[in-house]
Order: structure tokens, then C-alpha cells, then sequence
């Protein structure tokens, strides 16, 4: 769900991503085509200035001796040049000595000033004539009026490379928003492979489970059964009656919780938590949990906070504590405590990194196990519990929990050595004081 | 300036109504040829050192008299090739102490054309000649094409002379002779 959610998004931007990166492709050919234009103008300007200035040189002495006959000439002979559109000279009173004007170009005017001031859409030069350090007169070349389809023909290929880009950058948007969608599918896909896998192993469970709830629906319905018939005055007996069946409704209801949070993702909320309070908070539970014969050491020492989801933690803790329980039939000890603990890199396991931890230990002196069942506690359905005692989740789904919050859980154990529990998680370090 | 211009009416009358009458208005043709007069100097490069300064005079000659009917001061009145102002200077017969950077060579009865080129070649003198006065040629010989005023040029005899005409004017002669044959 949560995937889904996120992935959707990301699928929405990529066409409008694809898009941008289109267009910015083209306007980047668009720009480099102005570029290209106005470098060709100006390499066009420069040819023309050129020429202009070959031509005023050319006709120095011609203007000087008043030849317009040698000033036709040499204007004439600018007519080889196909970019030339029209050329004359003027003398320095701006008058037309000479000129030329290409078929389909309009002649130039008389006075060099019309000419200037007129509504030429070409390109034009001015190149002033001048001899010993006196002006003579003023080469005037205009351009060819340049055929649209010309101009056009010049961004063909900036045109084609920027348009072949775009396509390009499209195909590849839509073959990544292919490969997305499959991914998202096979994710989707994988999910509801584990999630089927798990209803299944809940189906299997589902016998034993059912048995277990049962003997626990059992005393609660002795103890009401036995209630109805007390001593009224017997107050004690009463709250015996009571405690009774509030622990059986509360192990059903941690069975219940147990299973419907292994079948199906719960999202964890975890929130900053004092471990002793939680702890303490849970006493009389263990209490009951354990019974009369088990005499239980607390030593409640860690002075920071880890951050987890409490429901989930003090699901652990009751599992751990009736494992302990189960673990202690003729009655022992249980020690269970807290302390502060940094974690250095290389560490006894590598899987923890380094860091600072708060440690939960639960302790007891019972029968422990050895290698080989140690070796498969974690592993869920795995129980060395009689049929319809236990469902094998307990551990498994504490070590989930654990790895979730980023802690570890560790099984130090041997047989009639007893067993310890010992669970990292890592130290909170946000403000405890706001949140407590 | 005027005084040292003389124009002996006489003279030049006789040689107007010697010039074969091609043009009937001989008065423009005589103005433009006046005015080319000077007008060459510019696209001509004298060797170095034969002006003190850059505003000492231009000595523009006439051997013998203004053929063209006193145009030539006309022309010249005011005149600078680049900052040189001309002064014109009449004489009678040319030799090599003449120092005149410009010569147009007219003829006279003192001397002829032909005897007044030899005498200056070799000195750094541009040399004019007409050819409507005599077909002798200097550096610079006066044509008339097609009712135009234009010019012929010898680059040979310029070179005798250490002079260094420009291209620009080259390209504006009917002929050119470069030694190598006759061009244009």
C-alpha cells in the first residue's frame, strides 16, 4: 500500500520530466539557431565590409579624377558576387556616381540619404571613400534579400538534431516508465506472494492457536463459573477469581494480538520510550505471568531512551517472560535488567553497528537448550512447547519487531545453564524531557 | 604666387589653335587636365628625403608656357599634395638642377619635350606630358579617349626616375607600360 502510494507519484512526473527536458531541448536548438543566424549575419557583414572596402580603394583614384566611367567599372565588376544584391558609389555630396543592381533588386537611389533612410529590409554597408585624409565619397553595398526557403534550408539540421533529441529523450521516458510499471508489478506481485505465504502458515496455525484460546476461554469461564458461586465476604478469593481470569483473557487477548500481528503488516509508530518505565509498567503482568514460584530480580539501571513501538515492545517482553516461565517449571529466578551500553565497531557482532544502546537482559535459571534448539529459536513456528502450548511466533516475531527498531536480540544459553535473553535497540537521541 | 605665374596669351592662343580640333569646348578640357596636374602627385611616392619637411613646397613645374591658357594657376591656387603646398614655377628650358618634384612638359622654342625629359631623367621628377602637344611621352602623357581626358603611364620611366606610382592611379590609365610589355 505504502509503495504503491509513493510509486504513483513518481510514475506521474516522469512524462512531465520527459516533457521539460524535450522542451529544453528545444529551445536550446531554437537559441543555438538564433546564435547561428546572427554569427551568419555577421560573417555575411564582415564579407560584405570587405568587399565595400576593396571596392573604395579601388576607385580612389577614379573619384579623384572624376572617372565615372572607372568607378562603373569597378562597381560592374562587384556583380560576380551573388550575395550582392546592389552596389554604387557616392561622391561626398552624396549623389550616385556609379552603381549596379542585380535583376530583382531595386535600384539604388540618387541620393545616398534615401538610401540610408529607406525602408531596406536587406542588409546594407556604408564604407566611406577617402584618399590623403580626405574624404571622397561613400561605397554603398546592399545585400541579396535572402529567399525565406534559403534561410530556412540554413536551420535544417540544428532543426533535425534538435527534434531528433526531443524523440529521443521521449522514447527513453516511455521505456522507463515501461521498465517502472513492471517493477512496480513484480513488487506488488512479491508481496502478495509473502502475504499468501504467511495466510497459509496462519491457516496451519490455526488448530493450534484455536486450542490454546480455548484452554484460556476455559479458566475464564471456571473462574466466572467459581465466582458465582464465592463467599461474598471471602474478598480475597474473589480477587484470586478475578486476577485469574483477567491474566487468561490477557494471554488470549496477547495470542490474538500475537497472530493478527504476524499476519498481517502493522505499521509500527514507534515513539521515544523510558525501557524502565515500560518495564516497570508491566510488573504485575510478569507477575502473574510467571507465578508464585518463580522470585523475580529487577535491576532497572539504563539512563537513556530508545525510541520503539510500545505495544510491540511490551509484547516481547510478556513472550520473554513466559518463555522464561515455561523455561522454569519447578520455580528459579528471573532477573531481568537495563543499563546503558556503547557499542565500538568490530564488535562481538558484526550486524550491530557502532553505537550508543540500551540493553534489556532477561535472565533465568532454567533448563536452557542446547545448540541445535537454540540454533532454531528465532526461526518462526519453531516451539519446544507441547501441541496447543505454544505457537512457535513468540521469539520469531520478537526478533522481527527488534531488527525492525534497528536493535538486536541475542540468545546466550546451555543446557541447565539456564538461558539469558539479551536485546539491544539504540539509544534516543532527541529531547526526553518534552516527550516524557 | 601670381606673379610668378605668367601667362603669355599669345603663346597659348597659338597653341590651342594648334591642337587638332576634336573637342569643340576646349576650355573644360584644358580645366580637367589643369587639375590632373596636381591631382597626380598624390598617388606618387617621391624617395625618401627629397622633401625637408612635411610642409615644404611641392615645386610643380611648366616647361615653357601654360599651354593651357593660365588654368594650370588657376588649378593649382591654394592647392596641397598632402600637406606640400604647391608653387608652381615657370621655366624655359629644364635641366637637373631644376628641383622640381613635378614637370609638365609643354615645349618651348628654348626646348624641346624630347631634350626636356632627357634632361631631368634620372632626378626624382615626375614628368607630364600632352599628347595633344607633342607625341613625345613622359612619365605621365595626356590622351584624349572618346571626348575623356585620360592618361598613359610609363612605371619604366618612373622607376628610372625613383618614383613610386600607386596601383590606384595605374589601375585609371588607358596604357601602362611596366617594362614587361604594355598593359590595359
Amino acid at each position: 500500500m505504502i509503495d504503491g502510494a509513493t510509486a504513483r507519484p513518481r510514475s506521474a512526473m516522469a512524462p512531465l520530466r520527459a516533457l521539460a527536458g524535450a522542451l529544453v531541448l528545444l529551445i536550446a536548438g531554437v537559441l543555438a539557431s538564433v546564435y547561428q543566424e546572427r554569427v551568419f549575419r555577421a560573417q555575411r557583414a564582415r564579407e560584405l565590409t570587405v568587399q565595400a572596402q576593396i571596392l573604395a580603394a579601388s576607385v580612389t583614384a577614379a573619384l579623384v579624377f572624376g572617372d565615372a566611367k572607372a568607378v562603373q567599372e569597378h562597381v560592374s565588376a562587384l556583380s560576380i558576387n551573388t550575395e550582392i544584391g546592389a552596389a554604387g558609389v557616392y561622391d561626398n555630396a552624396q549623389n550616385l556616381v556609379a552603381s549596379f543592381a542585380r535583376r530583382g533588386a531595386a535600384p539604388l537611389q540618387r541620393s545616398l540619404r534615401d538610401e540610408n533612410d529607406g525602408a531596406n529590409t536587406a542588409m546594407f554597408i556604408n564604407v566611406p571613400v577617402t584618399h590623403q585624409d580626405e574624404r571622397l565619397g561613400t561605397v554603398y553595398i546592399r545585400a541579396i534579400e535572402e529567399p525565406l526557403a534559403r534561410r530556412l534550408t540554413r536551420h535544417v539540421p540544428m532543426t533535425l538534431l534538435a527534434v531528433m533529441a526531443a524523440l529521443l529523450v521521449g522514447f527513453m521516458a516511455t521505456s522507463q516508465r515501461a521498465l517502472q510499471n513492471e517493477m512496480e508489478q513484480r513488487s506488488r506481485a512479491e508481496d502478495a506472494l509473502r502475504q499468501s505465504q504467511k495466510m497459509e502458515a496462519v491457516g496451519r496455525l490455526a488448530g493450534g492457536v484455536a486450542h490454546d484460546f480455548n484452554n484460556l476461554l476455559t479458566i475464564i469461564q471456571g473462574n466466572l463459573h467459581l465466582l458465582r458461586h464465592a463467599d461474598m465476604n471471602d474478598h480475597a478469593g474473589i480477587q484470586n477469581r478475578v486476577a485469574s481470569a483477567d491474566l487468561a483473557a490477557d494471554r488470549a487477548g496477547n495470542l490474538v494480538r500475537r497472530l493478527l500481528a504476524f499476519s498481517r503488516r502493522q505499521p509500527l509508530s514507534p515513539k521515544p520510550v523510558d525501557l524502565n518505565a515500560l518495564t516497570m509498567g508491566m510488573k504485575e503482568l510478569i507477575v502473574h505471568s510467571v507465578g508464585e514460584l518463580v522470585r523475580i530480580e529487577w535491576n532497572l539501571g539504563a539512563t537513556w531512551w530508545i525510541q520503539c513501538d510500545v505495544n510491540q515492545m511490551e509484547n516481547v517482553i510478556l513472550n520473554l517472560a513466559i518463555n522464561a516461565r515455561d523455561a522454569m517449571p519447578d520455580g528459579g529466578t528471573l532477573t531481568i535488567s537495563t543499563r546503558d551500553c556503547s557499542l565500538r565497531d568490530g564488535a562481538d557482532d558484526a550486524e550491530v553497528r557502532a553505537g550508543d544502546y540500551v540493553e534489556f537482559r532477561m535472565r533465568d535459571t532454567g533448563t536452557g537448550m542446547t545448540q541445535e534448539v537454540r540454533n532454531r529459536a528465532l526461526d518462526p513456528f519453531f516451539t519446544t512447547k507441547p501441541q496447543g502450548k505454544g505457537t512457535g511466533l513468540g521469539l520469531s516475531t520478537a526478533f522481527a519487531f527488534i531488527r525492525q527498531s534497528n536493535g538486536h536480540l541475542e540468545i546466550e544459553t546451555a543446557p541447565n545453564a539456564g538461558t539469558t535473553i539479551i536485546i539491544v535497540l539504540p539509544r534516543y537521541l532527541g529531547n526526553t524531557e518534552q516527550t516524557a | 604666387m601670381k606673379s610668378r605665374v605668367v601667362a603669355p596669351i599669345a603663346l597659348a592662343a597659338a597653341i590651342l589653335f594648334a591642337m587638332p580640333a576634336r573637342s569643340a569646348d576646349h576650355s573644360l578640357e584644358y580645366a580637367v587636365k589643369a587639375t590632373f596636374l596636381f591631382k597626380f602627385a598624390s598617388f606618387v611616392e617621391w624617395p625618401a628625403g627629397t622633401f625637408e619637411s612635411e610642409s615644404s613646397p611641392f615645386n610643380l613645374c611648366v616647361v615653357g608656357a601654360d599651354p593651357y591658357g593660365g588654368r594650370i594657376a588657376q588649378a593649382v591656387a591654394g592647392q596641397t599634395v598632402g600637406r606640400h603646398p604647391i608653387v608652381l614655377t615657370q621655366l624655359a628650358k629644364a635641366d637637373r638642377r631644376s628641383a622640381c618634384h613635378a614637370m609638365f612638359v609643354a615645349g618651348s622654342g628654348s626646348q624641346e619635350v624630347e631634350e626636356a625629359l632627357r634632361a631631368v631623367a634620372g632626378t626624382a621628377t615626375l614628368t607630364v606630358t600632352d599628347s595633344a602637344l607633342s607625341p613625345e611621352a613622359g612619365i605621365v602623357h595626356f590622351v584624349i579617349v572618346d571626348d575623356r581626358v585620360s592618361f598613359d603611364i610609363d612605371n619604366v620611366a618612373a622607376a628610372y626616375n625613383h618614383l613610386w606610382i600607386s596601383s590606384k592611379l595605374l589601375s585609371l590609365a588607358r596604357r601602362v607600360n611596366t617594362g614587361r610589355g604594355v598593359t590595359r
